[in-house]
């Protein structure tokens, strides 16, 4: 069949684009395509308008006619007669394509907020994702999307986090287990068959989380649960949900799901992730187009049933900061989870603070949508986290509780940047707080054995309170602590004291630390130093993950509490309790 | 009455109609193609929430203003919403009750009840004109349909005010106006994004049952007394 002049003009991509927009067509989208008449009163609804305001290119319905009028010149006969009259229009170039882009995943967290607030149902949460995906099926998409979607394509998790690495963290996690309840029999089991609960996490628990790895051990062994992790398929995220490409959704559930069931286990009980838990739970079954034959629950409805069952007790004293709670997007406008996390709450602490709007009306963390991922749309994401830190701070908490992973991330950026007084915790680490175990828990003594003790590390920070803080707690624990205030500092101090262990912040003055990184890795009389990353800009983690040298030893964000300070450190010299 | 006026209260209006019906049916037709997506998924959400109940509420929330915040917290917004659907619904019945059953107008009463009703539309189309040329949010947002379908509408409005009394003692051409003005919206409503009360039912339809079966609709109001 001849081409038309305009469709010989068009950009191959942008052609793809047109073709495939076709194949996604189903009634509920094209009754979002069809029924916004325009109103304007979804604007308001959305974060990035009431934090951006006077742009109204923020505004839901017009990010939604980007993808509209592509929808109306093609596949709505309105628009093919009379284009003019509807805003419609075609799409050409590989630049449109780029400013879709810039909208689809720079502009919106798919947090759904407008799409419960559109009089006629239009959801554009969904349209936009099925736009991301028409984007990323010809390859245009932030650089952070394309990297996590090969790690998870690859290596069956969306951070990359290597076997070894991710079974280590478990031995490591089991031994704080045993060594904090004094009890060899507290066990983190790896693969064991017929189980009642096979717990799955998202991967950055064990890359830069595994306190609630460890806190979740605790809580299962302290309720007595027949429970095992997989060694692969461990993975319950999901970045189909973000980029929209429903081939990698299904093929990431499908490896979970199947991993359920050679091991026979007879329930899934999912981490507190809000978009792990609405992709595994929810949204798999339809990419992957599984029949799921067992029962699948979020951490936080198993720790609430522990509770109701007495298989746990609480002492809710020991969680006496005021708290907050923060409703996931996908938790609470797309699963329908909003009141277990309060039930718990108000079991674990004293004095629980609701945030206003809450529930299925909540802001988003900013954080979602993948939104951690893309580094080039931070300051704008950032910018737009205006409306959250003023929500944040009008609850006077000093600690905001999240379900959700994303959010965990995306609070603790919006608290850094707009200087809150508040940390970021989740209901995992409040309930392994808070929970009475009858045999009192051995003061470990590691502490009264200074942990570090003759070990040499160079610490490298610019900020000299912060330089000052790491130095203190590690030469508390034992270390001998050499102090640099830039990545050069640091390179000649590790040169000459040859440390065990060397800290980077990741912005520091001077050379790029990534330099910095590179010359330390090819030293070959620096063979055996350890480097750790400890970074307030988790944004620029992946100027060093995706650098050919060897990755970092380890990566702890900032701002650290002691205790963290002190497990990562030892993590990453690998001291395990009998050394110390 | 002159024949042409006869001509435009019947004849104009039934081809019309007909046309419209015609291209409605096309129209639903074209949109029933497109395969609905289904639930593969085990249900969420407490007993309180359901697929059932969840379309059920979704198609109330056009009457139910606090159940959104958009409609909570911009109450004039509904009540123009109201009154301008109020006024829709009068002046198309207008247009039968006047070639069908015209001895309903001789009552006084009626007749300035429908005005008030009409005029009060026609006073909210004004203000929704101001309001999509003024506000930067909304001129981001508008085609040409929306500016040229509200201006219309708000004209139709203003000559169904006149037309209530059906009184041609004055001369024909406020009727005439009307008459015509309610043919020309009934070939042009199917192409145009007046036709959204067409896809309403479905569009919330779905959405409300997807919410219900995960557990979203119907929505809680409790402890939500400082919500925005």
């Amino acid at each position: 069949m001849k081409k038309s002049t305009a469709e010989e003009s068009r950009s191959h991509k942008a052609q793809v684009v047109v073709d495939r927009l076709g194949k996604k067509l189903n009634r509920q989208i094209v009754g979002s395509m069809v029924a916004c008449v325009h109103c304007g009163l979804c604007t308001d609804s959305c974060h990035y308008v009431l934090s951006n305001p006077g742009d109204p290119t923020y505004a839901p319905a017009y990010k939604a006619d980007r993808i509209r009028k592509i929808f109306k010149r093609h596949y709505d006969w309105t628009g093919r007669v009379f284009p003019w009259l509807v805003g419609a229009k075609t799409v050409m170039t590989d630049e449109e394509l780029e400013e879709l882009k810039d909208i689809s995943f720079g502009k919106c967290t798919n947090c759904r907020r407008c799409s419960l607030n559109c009089p006629m149902g239009v959801d554009f949460a969904t349209m936009n994702r099925m736009t991301r995906g028409l984007l990323v099926s010809v390859g245009i998409m932030p650089e952070g999307v394309a990297t996590v979607s090969k790690d998870q394509w690859e290596l069956g998790n969306q951070m990359g986090v290597l076997k070894e690495d991710y079974l280590e963290t478990l031995e490591w996690m089991e031994e704080e287990l045993q060594d904090e309840l004094d009890d060899p029999s507290a066990k983190i089991p790896v693969d064991k068959e017929d189980c009642a609960v096979v717990y799955s996490i998202n991967p950055r628990e064990a890359k830069y989380d595994p306190r609630t790895i460890g806190d979740a051990a605790k809580i299962f062994h302290a309720a007595g649960e027949d429970w095992t992790m997989p060694s692969d398929g461990w993975d319950m995220t999901n970045f189909g949900l973000f980029s929209g490409d429903d081939e990698l959704g299904g093929a990431v559930a499908r490896h979970l799901f199947d991993r359920v069931q050679e091991l026979g286990g007879k329930k899934l009980v999912i981490s507190e992730c809000g978009h792990g838990y609405r992709s595994t739970r929810c949204e798999a079954p339809n990419w992957a187009k599984y029949d799921v034959p067992f029962e699948m629950e979020s951490s936080v409805e198993t720790m609430l049933r522990y509770v109701k069952e007495g298989r746990i007790k609480l002492d809710k004293t020991r969680n006496s900061k005021p708290v907050t709670f923060h409703d996931s997007c996908n938790l609470a406008r797309s699963c329908g989870i909003t009141e277990e996390p309060r039930e718990l709450l108000n079991l674990v602490c004293t004095d629980f603070r609701e945030m206003y709007p809450n529930r299925e009306e909540n802001y988003c963390c900013t954080g979602g949508g993948g939104a951690m991922s893309m580094s080039e749309y931070t300051p704008r994401r950032l910018k737009s986290g205006k409306v959250k830190a003023e929500q944040l701070k009008a609850t006077g908490a000093k600690v905001v509780v999240t379900s959700c992973h994303n959010c965990v991330d995306g609070l603790t950026d919006v608290i850094r940047h707009y200087e809150l007084d508040m940390e970021v915790t989740q209901l995992v680490n409040l309930v392994a707080e808070a929970l009475v175990i009858e045999k009192p828990a051995r003061v470990p003594t590691v502490v009264e054995d200074l942990p570090l003790a003759g070990r040499r590390i160079v610490v490298a920070d610019d900020e000299p309170d912060q330089l000052l803080y790491l130095a203190t707690v590690m030469e508390d624990y034992g270390a001998t602590v050499y102090q640099a205030a830039s990545g050069d500092e640091a390179l000649t101090l590790v040169r000459k004291e040859k440390p065990d262990l060397v800290t980077l912040d990741l912005a520091m003055p001077g050379r790029p630390v990534t330099e910095i990184y590179e010359v330390l890795r090819s030293d070959s009389e620096l063979e055996g130093l350890k480097i750790c990353i400890i970074t307030g800009r988790p944004e620029m983690r992946e100027l060093i993950y995706q650098r050919m040298e060897t990755p970092p030893d380890g990566y702890l964000d900032k701002p650290l509490s002691e205790d963290d300070l002190l497990r990562g450190v030892r993590k990453v010299l690998e001291l395990s309790h009998q050394e110390v | 009455m002159s024949d042409f006026l006869h001509f435009s209260e019947h004849t104009l209006q039934e081809v019309a109609l007909v046309f419209m019906a015609c291209v409605y049916v096309t129209r639903i037709v074209w949109f029933l193609r497109f395969a609905a997506g289904k639930e593969r998924q085990g249900q969420t959400g407490s007993g309180a929430t359901s697929p059932t109940k969840g379309f059920i509420y979704s198609w109330a929330n056009v009457a139910m203003p606090w159940a959104m915040e958009s409609t909570r917290t911009k109450p004039s917004l509904y009540v123009q919403f109201v009154l301008f659907h109020l006024g829709v619904t009068t002046a198309i019945g207008l247009s039968f009750v006047i070639p069908y059953a015209p001895a309903l107008l001789e009552n006084g009463l009626l007749v300035l009840i429908l005005q008030i009703v009409i005029g009060l539309a026609f006073l909210v189309g004004v203000r929704r004109f101001i309001r999509r040329v003024s506000d930067p949010y909304m001129r981001a947002i508008s085609t040409p349909d929306d500016y040229f379908s509200l201006l219309l509408l708000t004209a139709w409005f203003f000559f169904a005010v006149l037309a209530v009394p059906n009184n041609s003692a004055g001369g024909e051409w406020h009727l005439l106006m009307y008459f015509w003005l309610t043919a020309f919206f009934l070939v042009y409503v199917p192409f145009s994004k007046i036709s959204h009360y067409l896809y309403y039912p479905f569009t919330r339809f779905y959405f409300g049952r997807s919410m219900g079966y995960r557990g979203v609709y119907p929505i809680r109001r409790v402890h939500k007394a400082k919500t925005s």
